[in-house]
């Protein structure tokens, strides 16, 4: 952008004061404060504290987050939320990527009906993920479900899997959309002389396909990490907020809900303890973007 | 445009003098008839499945109080607590409250919210000190009209049983007898499952557990400190629980609370270890009392006296900062009253009121589990009162420990352990 307009952007700056810019972007950075930025420091506060009630009000310092770390009966669901969700986000990454992968291949090939599957397989994203959770609950259950009486989500085994594959189910067609739209961008003379040069269909895609598209498996993959690690419906519609079967299906989303808003009768932990999770979760979270903003450093780059 | 503007700005003017000399008008002819001001009181629970039995039931109320409709608004189970909880802290609740029991209901005393109900409802001293305690805090103050109880037992498919000329069992042995022979006939013996964390503890274990541990006196022993969950009367109630497992159907740990109501309604199978509000869904899924039959849990050994849970579900209270605090009272006064306890006996069979009446039961499966009380030691579930009040609860390690031993992850003692350990960390008198 600068690169290329740089003398119009210089001489903007030579007519208008900062301040110019400054009245247009306010607005925004308003609104953005407002809704987002002001409420999640305002739940840092609130970490500090501890009390009944939606606002407590004993300032404790950081004891919230020595007890999360320290005592038994915190630091299991919270190590266990961030392992779950590791996990499931390994799971949900391999399936959208890998297989969102070569499903755009196949979409972007001159076959037939590669088209109609094209826009079918966007169909589920637009679905709310309580419907997708409530549909996947019914297809597994041991009674009548489809898939006979295994008790898929009563199995420490298979509960967190069959829920990353019902995530991984309804935003396939998110990679798929993207993917084909970085293939379809690839110019058609580099695939024409490789094919003239004899490259295979495995070359091709390994040598041409897939570097083309490594800034968009980037962005893909941050996506899903965003999306997994603040994950709360697909655990509350599959397996409630107490995590079934006893928290191995807990991700940090659920674990949140249940740490603020529930009593403790039902596992909650107060308000405090609530908003000290949540400020984890943002933690833990800016820290993957961190990474992936570093590990995709050269092949952003290489875009421009 | 401009002309536009103007005239559409002298008609908004013109407009607004009519209403006004309307209203003006309306007014000084309502001063002549008699003053009805009409309140509308707002009601929460999280009972949503009842919302046209409510209605019913407050229409009566409304038949008899013409000024005051009340507004039922009740929010799902799982969400209501914090929801009602944030209603009254932002002054936006509703005037009344259905109020859990013990520790839950009582922070929303706590917190300052909920009216003095001590001297408002006239007969207090009539209703089961132990359902009044319930909603009373350390200072005396009773903040909810004890309401509803709900006792728990086992449902059972009359045709099944006919079909193998059982009897109800009486006796832990004839139960385990009952469920040998339907295991042997090939049917599914319980619509039982592992899932949900909290079906196992609090209609299982507290239902049919209390029969071994020792019922309300072991429960008062445990909250003193004077017995540990992993004595042998608990450990033995472990261990009954245990002994059920190899009945429960195909897949049991993978079956939801839903799935397993829905597994016993359609007849599916022969027995459900429930609680008394599912006789209204029983009977929406087709099997009302003429299909299906219920017994008290099964006793340890024959001539022991039945333990019986009889749990207190429901209080009403009153939010302190309602604005029409007056018909509020009204409406609570009713709610401790006669007309009330038969109107909600009528339409909510299994919900069993506490006001000091008599009132009279239509359907036979909830007329047989109250008249089980009488005869019984009562009790309330296991680790609710004073043992919840703080994380990690007792209700939710039991939604953990009871589950994981129905999937062979711990073995009943461990499962003692597992609940008593975790408590230990926090509830004063298992510290020492």
């Amino acid at each position: 952008m600068k690169r290329n307009n740089g003398n119009i952007d210089r001489r903007f700056d030579r007519l208008r004061p900062w301040a110019f810019r400054a009245a247009f972007l306010l607005p925004a950075l308003l609104v953005y404060a407002v809704i987002l930025l002001i409420p999640i420091v305002d739940s840092m506060r609130l970490s500090l504290y501890s009390g009944s009630g939606l606002v407590p009000t004993n300032f404790v310092g950081l004891a919230n987050y020595i007890k999360i770390f320290t005592e038994e009966s915190f630091s299991t669901h919270v190590w266990g939320a961030f392992r779950n969700n590791v996990v499931f986000f390994l799971i949900v990454t391999l399936i959208q990527n890998v297989l969102g992968f070569f499903l755009a291949l196949a979409v972007t090939r001159a076959v037939k009906g590669a088209a109609f599957f094209r826009k079918v397989s966007f169909l589920p994203t637009t679905l709310s993920v309580l419907v997708v959770g409530f549909l996947f609950r019914q297809m597994l259950n041991p009674i009548w479900g489809l898939l006979g009486n295994y008790p898929w989500l009563g199995n420490e085994a298979t509960a967190l899997p069959a829920l990353a594959v019902a995530v991984s189910w309804q935003f396939i067609g998110e990679s798929i959309l993207l993917y084909a739209v970085g293939i379809d961008g690839i110019p058609s003379e580099h695939l024409e002389a490789a094919r003239i040069d004899g490259a295979t269909w495995f070359q091709e895609t390994r040598h041409i396909v897939l570097p083309a598209l490594m800034p968009i498996v980037g962005m893909v993959t941050l996506l899903i990490f965003v999306g997994d690690f603040t994950q709360f419906d697909i655990v509350y519609s599959m397996t409630t907020t107490m995590a079934n079967p006893r928290y191995t299906t807990d991700l940090f989303g659920s674990l949140f809900y249940r740490a603020a808003f529930s009593t403790p009768v039902r596992g909650g932990w107060g308000m405090g303890m609530g908003a000290a999770v949540s400020t984890i979760m943002v933690f833990v979270v800016s820290l993957g973007v961190g990474i992936w903003y570093y590990a995709f450093k050269g092949s952003r780059k290489g875009e421009v | 445009m401009k002309r536009f503007l103007k005239a559409q700005a002298m008609r908004v003017i013109a407009l607004s003098f009519v209403a006004v000399v309307m209203a003006v008008g309306f007014a000084s002819c309502a001063k002549k008839a008699p003053p009805v001001k009409t309140v509308t009181l707002n009601l929460t629970s999280w009972r949503t499945e009842d919302i046209e039995r409510m209605n019913r039931v407050n229409a009566l109320f409304t038949a008899s109080h013409p000024n005051i409709i009340i507004n039922f608004q009740p929010v799902n189970d799982t969400e209501y607590d914090a929801n009602m909880r944030a209603g009254l802290e932002t002054d936006t609740g509703a005037d009344i409250v259905w109020l859990r029991s013990y520790d839950t209901g009582r922070t929303a005393y706590d917190g300052g919210w909920l009216y003095d109900l001590t001297k408002v409802i006239p007969d207090l001293d009539k209703f089961s000190p132990a359902a009044v305690k319930a909603w009373t805090a350390a200072d005396g103050v009773t903040y909810g009209v004890p309401s509803v109880g709900v006792t728990h037992g086992v449902y059972y498919q009359k045709a099944i049983f006919e079909k193998y000329g059982l009897k109800e069992p009486a006796t832990w042995d004839e139960f385990l007898a009952v469920c040998e022979t339907l295991k042997k006939g090939g049917e599914n013996v319980f619509a039982q499952g592992a899932l949900d964390d909290w079906t196992l503890y609090e209609v299982v274990f507290s239902g049919l557990g209390a029969n071994f541990y020792g019922g309300e006196a072991a429960r008062q022993d445990l909250m003193a400190g004077k017995a540990k969950l992993t004595d042998p009367n608990f450990v033995a109630a472990f261990k009954a629980v245990d002994s059920l497992q190899k009945y429960l159907p195909k897949g049991y740990e993978g079956l939801d609370y839903v799935s397993m109501q829905q597994m016993f309604g359609s007849g599916q199978a022969a027995m459900f270890m429930g609680g008394s509000w599912e006789i209204g869904v029983f009977e929406d899924l087709g099997s009302d009392s003429s299909k299906i039959g219920w017994f008290a849990p099964p006793v340890a050994k024959a001539g022991d006296k039945l333990q019986y849970c009889f749990h207190v579900d429901a209080g009403v209270g009153l939010n302190k900062k309602s604005k029409n605090l007056d018909a509020a009272i009204e409406y609570i006064k009713w709610v401790a009253g006669a007309e009330y306890a038969q109107a909600i006996m009528n339409e909510l069979p299994g919900f069993f009121l506490y006001n000091p009446v008599k009132v009279t039961l239509s359907n036979p499966l909830a007329q047989k589990m109250f008249d089980a009380a009488a005869t019984a030691d009562n009790t309330v579930r296991t680790v609710w009162e004073k043992l919840s009040a703080q994380s990690p609860s007792g209700n939710s390690l039991m939604g953990v420990a009871l589950p994981g031993m129905m999937v062979d992850k711990y073995t009943p003692e461990q499962a003692a352990a597992y609940v008593q350990d975790q408590l230990a960390s926090w509830y004063p008198p298992f510290k020492k």
